[in-house]
């Protein structure tokens, strides 16, 4: 598998295979084989690196890997997909819902009319209840009226 | 009673109710700092670039994060415990209820006053008054005095149920052959409102409780009202 590339570690349990991975930086393999042109290189490589070209800095990197840092770390575009998906989902959701109170629920008891929800409500408060924290406490019982 | 859009516990009526939302307070803060600070280091989980290939242990983070939730767990259980014993003070209560469900109605008997007793069925929906409460209210309301300690009995006459009103703290299941005993004790007067707490058949929702606290001379009018009739 590995063919005519350079092995320069160890590898994943003694198989050298190439992967581009930030916790494991260096992997056990060259990415690219080597040619007399990589050669030549490898030997200008070993004296002053001021002498090497921005161009063959490059070749030499992307001899000896297959991505940057920056290509193999930025974010992908899938997440707008799975977004897109997520909001279609609650869309759908919730318009069968709503159809479910158009259709399947009946109607509403007769205590729901306004009528009777008033006559409760002024029983509620007559009666003082929740008269700490709650509805009650929100009535102004000297002058008759919501504070 | 609840009200509408009611989230939280009712508003108390008794002093050990009182207690018993300060401590749910108590708590509850303590869950929501934890919930938020296990969010937050969640969350930046996600925005964390560093790496260490090479992390094997860390004792001095262990202990802290070990030490630090048995404290909080302290700051628990204090309240709760000491809570815990309030509720099982022995009081002497002036008044004894007795309180037998059956499918599907209350019955109540109060035996220190010559035997009364009576059935405390639901109103139903289409018998409701304008102002009614639906599924709430009932033919015959239990009256005590308030500002009393009350003692109730709780058993069942043919399955499980549960006799509550969430206003005073009190629930209690009513088993067939065993009597349940607790004390309440009301601080002002009104109607409380409680609802069968324990699965009993078709109508388990269609049995409600409620108490009717009024002054003490009111009380006693109302058993002698109830003696001779």
């Amino acid at each position: 598998m590995s063919g005519e590339r350079e092995v320069v570690g160890y590898g994943v349990n003694g198989s050298p295979i190439y992967i581009d991975c930030v916790e494991f930086p260096f992997p056990a393999i060259r990415y690219k084989e080597a040619t007399p042109e990589i050669c030549a290189l490898r030997e200008k490589e070993l004296s002053d690196w001021k002498k090497l070209s921005l161009q063959e800095k490059k070749t030499l990197y992307r001899y000896s890997f297959g991505q940057t840092y920056a290509e193999f770390q930025h974010f992908t575009p899938e997440w707008k997909l799975i977004v897109g998906i997520g909001l279609w989902a609650c869309a759908i959701g919730f318009l069968i819902s709503l159809s479910y109170c158009a259709k399947l629920y009946g109607p509403f008891p007769e205590t729901f009319e306004e009528e009777r929800r008033q006559a409760q409500l002024r029983r509620i408060i007559q009666l003082e209840m929740q008269p700490i924290t709650g509805l009650s406490s929100k009535w102004d019982y000297e002058k008759n009226k919501w504070k | 009673m609840s009200t509408w859009a009611n989230l939280g516990l009712q508003d108390s009526s008794s002093p050990l109710m009182e207690q018993l939302i300060f401590f749910h307070d108590h708590a509850l803060l303590i869950l929501v700092m934890i919930t938020v600070l296990v969010g937050y280091l969640m969350f930046m989980l996600f925005f964390n670039k560093y790496i260490n290939r090479f992390l094997l242990h860390g004792q001095l983070i262990e202990m802290i994060w070990t030490i630090l939730p048995a404290i909080i767990l302290l700051f628990i259980a204090f309240p709760s415990l000491r809570l815990l014993y309030l509720l099982d003070e022995i009081n002497e209560p002036s008044v004894t209820l007795k309180s037998i469900g059956h499918q599907w109605y209350w019955s109540y008997e109060y035996s220190d006053f010559n035997n009364i007793e009576f059935d405390s069925y639901m109103i139903p929906t289409n018998e409701l008054s304008n102002d009614g409460f639906r599924l709430l209210d009932v033919d015959n309301r239990i009256v005590l005095p308030m500002n009393s300690q009350i003692r109730i009995l709780v058993t069942a006459a043919d399955v499980i149920h549960s006799w509550t009103i969430p206003t005073l703290g009190v629930k209690v299941d009513g088993t067939p052959g065993r009597l349940n005993q607790t004390n309440f004790f009301m601080n002002r007067p009104g109607l409380f409102y409680g609802q069968c707490s324990e699965i009993c058949g078709a109508n388990h929702s269609f049995m409600p409780i409620v108490i009717e606290s009024v002054p003490v001379n009111y009380f006693i009018k109302w058993i002698s009202k109830n003696l001779n009739s």
